[in-house]
């Protein structure tokens, strides 16, 4: 069995700037209610969200549509307000596997906030879920790597 | 249980795709089928350690063998990196729609909000 790779090729990686402190922006990810209104993309009526905001702490974010619903769950990895957002994510668009999403709050002055999020795929077999810590970690640090540059405000 | 095999099937994708000497080994494969010599001398890596990538390759099923006389040739099958990118292409506007749909809800937010000072 080949060494598992540092190096996650399936990612995706998303930036927005917006009008806002990083603690408004920051907060609508931990707030039940904030998140059951945002994460709702278009086919879906109603989501319903639980949130455990600490670290090892279970999300379930329930997206209703007509004839059925879609849970997205995870547990949180790292809650650093209002800096950085990581979590588990596992849903049935992902077959059920553990993914990681980690988003980072940089602040633009008082007023503005650029969101970079970042969602990769994790290996699952047991020597990597044993070196996850650092695994964490190192996918944090490969962000700015990974992710086209920010342009300048 | 086919779900359950895709899943496995992506994890090898994944990991044979985890390495910058088999994805270059990738590229060189799109441009044209080669021997096994061939990319070993282009990659300036040992005989033992471009089979053992290939082997990974193959595993993936990213990559096929065939035995022409005494070569073995190597063509690229992109089928399985297909399925890596379908992932990747339903994440993407997944989460940019979230990132927009949470901008214009801290923004609302703030709106009311600075509508309640005013009143005050």
């Amino acid at each position: 069995m080949n060494m598992p790779s540092q190096e996650q090729p399936a990612v995706v990686c998303v930036r927005r700037e917006i009008a806002a402190s990083a603690d408004e922006v920051f907060d609508a990810w931990l707030d039940p209610e904030s998140l059951a209104d945002w994460m709702r993309p278009g086919q879906i009526l109603r989501t319903s969200a639980k949130v455990d905001a600490r670290v090892g702490g279970r999300y379930e974010v329930l997206m209703h549509r007509q004839d059925d619903s879609l849970l997205h769950t995870g547990t949180y990895r790292v809650i650093d307000r209002p800096r950085r957002l990581q979590f588990t994510w596992i849903s049935p668009a992902t077959e059920q596997r553990e993914t990681l999403v980690t988003v980072e709050f940089l602040a633009r002055g008082d007023e503005r906030t650029e969101v970079h999020l970042t969602h990769e795929q994790l290996p699952q077999n047991e020597e990597t879920l044993a070196s996850h810590t650092q695994g964490w970690t190192m996918a944090f640090e490969r962000l700015d790597g990974r992710c086209a540059p920010a342009p300048s405000p | 249980m086919g779900e359950y095999e895709s899943t496995q099937q992506l994890d090898a994708v994944f990991s044979a795709m985890a390495d910058a000497t088999r994805r270059a080994i990738l590229a060189r494969l799109a441009q044209a089928d080669a021997r096994v010599t061939e990319i070993a001398g282009d990659f300036t890596i040992s005989l033992n350690s471009t089979s053992k990538h290939i082997r990974m390759l193959e595993r993936a099923g990213l990559v096929r063998r065939s035995v022409r006389g005494r070569d073995h040739v190597l063509s690229l099958d992109a089928t399985q990196m297909q399925s890596a990118a379908q992932w990747i292409q339903r994440y993407q506007p997944f989460w940019e729609d979230r990132l927009a749909s949470l901008d214009a809800f801290v923004t609302r937010k703030r709106a009311t909000a600075n509508q309640g000072k005013k009143s005050r």
